[in-house]
């Protein structure tokens, strides 16, 4: 991720402490691992309420991947676990079946359902890379700007005034991805 | 709809990249920072890099390497070879890589996969499962096939289930760089077995075995041989996957 | 093997795919190349570009030139349209013919430009042919990535940041679109994409040094330079062909009226028909040859493909030509086998696990290209 941003002229700074997220004029939250694990390790570094009231001060937030799935208000991994509860809605298992293996891993289309900022200068139709088991279910169907079909039609962007996330990585998704970055860095937060 | 990966493999020893033959020891195929850039730019979907000298000295060089590769191609980048611990795993998730490649630690040490997967997600991992058909019969390798593990195929992938394997990938050594086609007889009866996305990996020789592959079940196929030893790159490929109905990312 | 319904270019063509009318993306994007591209503001982006770069440096531009059509054409217009001062700089390759160096000689003092030429080192050249011979089935390597890296070191070291090339790769193949309607850029990714085979200078080192006596530096024309060095320079390498359109048989028409530009005969091609084409390398018939072993066509479908594309050609006339011509092996074959001190047998060998299905060469019922008239004059190795 930093090197994606790096080289598209971007200034990149990893962050772990509340201070830090409150001076962030950009934040980004990558995703790595499970959702239990990362809200734990968040409470624990204090960091919830960090990003909750970064969020509310209007500046450009943006989840990806499990960064997404942790905006929601709770998710199902690993027994149940509240989220940053920053956009209604729940992380569930995706299921297997037929022609369907979990992880969901590869190539996808995410069809648009609404313009963003974010997409601006991306095609509309194409695939970006997808590497998860669960998904996000969101509450309002208007804050739901893409979505992507894998057994269900789930939701691969979801987005709330000043927050937005991608289920996908777009720093692996070449030209579309690397562009959902540019944007994000010029993103004022309005839409 | 999900669509198939071509995903160039490269074999990483001491600094370069080699092409083997029935994992027999192989000649020189390039630089691997430099071949990994190339293959991004012809569009490859995943890359995968595996250590195949043994991870004992060389881990901090080759962590260094995929750092570079990381920090300049942006694909998805699977690596392993070697790793045999939460740590090594550690060491090259934070120099780049999305997701690791885990093979004999499954029959040495099985907990590690636990230990990953909790850590940073069943979707980082692939488990790699070296095989040889013998008497009818799957025969299972370790260190990079060096080693014939006493166990089934069957109770090998239930060792596995219950661990948290994201995909698995399936290597036929006879085939290895024989570019005669792959082994989709194994492919078959795992997939029917497993509910994991399966890569299949080991003898490639020329477009239409991709097609077959993926007509067999495959998720994604593997290819060294390939683009190395045949006039051939990620972009063609998929021009020929097209053609033949196989559907292929778009961009 | 399935074939495109209107050009006929085959299945086993690099990039190609057909669309659910069996039209081939090659021929789309000559569709789109002549019924969308906005040609009059794609001019004006070029006036623009050239105003910005005129004067500032000891050069207006670099041009690359191999003396073919393209880069003669590229070279012409540009100094007569915009009265550019060129440098034109030129890679060797080993096996230019007569009759272009003569064709080069005329357009240089006729046109009155600065030139510089680079011939690197023959027994390099030699074993970079051998290696890529084996792994690709293209012994070309060292033209293809000599041509496209060694102009960049030299924009770097005169300080020329704006470099022209002549047509653009989407008139030939698919791994850049007309349909995105974009300026191609001639950068290192399509250095990767497609021009070095997929290998670069570094991976060609580890290759060859086992059995070759090489010192790192012989690969150095080789190499794109690097990007850091590039961005300093505030380069820009753009196709001419990307701001007007592209097309070869009008070009070859103005150059030979206006700089006496000389077609040339050429080993597997019909007499007469196709003088313009690829008349600047003598291992031509070698390369030619080489694709219609692995592929199944060669350079005859790949010209009436265009001629159909651009309404100069029927389908039943292209056919007849590629029944005719198509398919031979070529004299220079003799030269080739000489250089790389190799049999015809060990050659066949080496390209059978090159093929590409579904085609299956037959390599006993080859019959032979004629020979062209300068083959005397071709470069034969002293015997030891």
């Amino acid at each position: 991720m930093k090197g994606a941003l790096e080289s598209l002229g971007w200034d990149p700074l990893l962050v772990s402490t509340p201070r830090e997220i409150t001076n962030a004029s950009h934040l980004v939250l990558p995703g790595v691992g499970s959702f239990r694990t990362a809200m734990l390790r968040l409470k624990e570094a204090g960091l919830v309420e960090a990003i909750r009231g970064y969020a509310q001060t209007g500046r450009p937030l943006l989840g990806i991947c499990l960064g997404m799935q942790i905006l929601a208000s709770w998710g199902a991994e690993g027994g149940g676990e509240e989220g940053l509860n920053l956009i209604s809605g729940k992380v569930v298992a995706l299921q297997t079946g037929p022609g369907i293996r979990i992880p969901h891993v590869g190539w996808n289309t995410v069809h648009l359902q609404s313009t963003h900022p974010l997409f601006d200068d991306t095609k509309n139709e194409v695939d970006y890379y997808f590497v998860h088991s669960f998904a996000f279910e969101a509450e309002k169907k208007n804050q739901v700007y893409s979505e992507t079909e894998y057994g269900v039609r789930f939701s691969s962007a979801v987005g709330r005034e000043n927050v937005f996330g991608v289920q996908f990585h777009p720093e692996k998704s070449q030209k579309n991805g690397l562009q959902i970055l540019d944007n994000f860095c010029r993103w004022d937060g309005l839409c | 709809m999900l669509k198939r990966r071509v995903i160039p493999l490269q074999l990483w020893e001491k600094g370069r990249l080699v092409k083997t033959v029935r994992f027999e020891p192989g000649r020189d195929v390039g630089d691997p920072v430099k071949s990994s850039q190339v293959y991004s730019d012809q569009d490859a979907d995943e890359l995968i890099l595996l250590n195949i000298g043994g991870m004992k000295d060389d881990l901090q060089l080759f962590s260094q390497t995929v750092k570079k590769i990381a920090s300049c191609c942006f694909v998805p980048l699977s690596v392993g070879g070697g790793i045999r611990s939460l740590q090594d795993a550690d060491i090259l998730f934070s120099s780049g890589a999305d997701k690791v490649v885990v093979n004999t630690a499954t029959y040495l040490e099985p907990n590690i996969v636990t230990e990953i997967s909790q850590k940073y997600g069943t979707q980082a991992i692939i488990i790699s499962i070296d095989y040889r058909w013998s008497v009818g019969e799957p025969r299972l390798f370790s260190h990079g096939g060096s080693k014939e593990e006493d166990i089934t195929l069957k109770k090998h992938l239930e060792n596995i289930a219950g661990r948290g394997a994201g995909e698995i990938m399936l290597q036929s050594m006879e085939r290895d760089g024989s570019m005669e086609g792959y082994d989709l007889e194994l492919l078959r009866a795992v997939a029917a077995r497993v509910p994991a996305p399966m890569i299949l990996a080991g003898g490639a020789g020329n477009f239409s075995h991709l097609v077959e592959a993926l007509e067999a079940g495959a998720d994604a196929v593997a290819c060294g041989s390939i683009f190395n030893f045949g006039d051939n790159n990620p972009i063609r490929a998929k021009a020929y996957l097209k053609n033949y109905g196989i559907q292929i990312k778009k961009y | 093997m399935k074939r495109c319904a209107r050009c006929g270019l085959p299945e086993t063509y690099e990039t190609i795919q057909f669309d659910s009318y069996g039209v081939c993306n090659i021929c789309r994007q000559h569709e789109y190349k002549k019924d969308k591209i906005d040609w009059s503001e794609r001019k004006g982006m070029l006036d623009s570009l050239v105003q910005d770069y005129r004067g500032k440096n000891d050069y207006d531009c670099l041009i690359p030139f191999s003396g073919g059509k393209d880069s003669t054409y590229t070279l012409y217009y540009l100094v007569k349209e915009y009265k550019l001062k060129p440098l034109v700089v030129q890679f060797n390759h080993g096996f230019m013919r007569p009759n272009l160096l003569a064709n080069n000689e005329r357009t240089f003092k006729k046109l009155g430009v600065d030139v510089l030429s680079f011939t690197p080192n023959w027994k390099v050249v030699k074993r970079l042919m051998l290696e890529s011979l084996i792994r690709k089935g293209d012994f070309c390597w060292h033209c293809h990535t000599g041509i496209f890296s060694y102009p960049m070191h030299v924009a770097i070291k005169y300080q020329i940041p704006l470099v022209f090339w002549g047509e653009p790769s989407s008139e030939y193949t698919a791994y850049y679109d007309y349909r995105e309607n974009e300026i191609e850029k001639v950068d290192e990714s399509r250095f990767n994409r497609f021009v070095n085979l997929g290998i670069t200078a570094e991976d060609m080192k580890g290759m060859i040094q086992k059995d070759f006596d090489l010192d790192p530096r012989d690969l150095a024309p080789y190499t794109y330079p690097p990007i850091r060095d590039l961005k300093k320079l505030q380069y820009q390498s753009v196709c001419l062909g990307s701001f007007i359109s592209w097309d070869t048989k009008r070009h070859f028409e103005v150059i030979s009226k206006e700089l006496g530009w000389q077609g040339d005969e050429v080993e597997g091609m019909p007499t007469g028909k196709y003088s313009y084409e690829k008349i600047e390398c003598y291992m031509q018939g070698v390369r030619d040859y080489l694709k219609y072993l692995k592929r199944g066509y060669s350079r005859v479908t790949q010209m009436t493909a265009l001629d159909i594309r651009n309404g100069r050609m029927e389908r039943q006339e292209a056919d007849q030509l590629v029944a005719q011509w198509e398919g031979k092996k070529p004299p220079s074959l003799r030269l080739f086998l000489e250089y790389l001190e190799m049999s015809e047998e060990e050659f066949n060998k080496i390209v059978q696990k090159l093929v590409v299905p579904p085609f299956k060469p037959d390599f006993q019922k080859i019959p032979s290209a004629g020979q062209t008239k300068d083959f005397d004059r071709w470069y034969r190795e002293m015997k030891a």
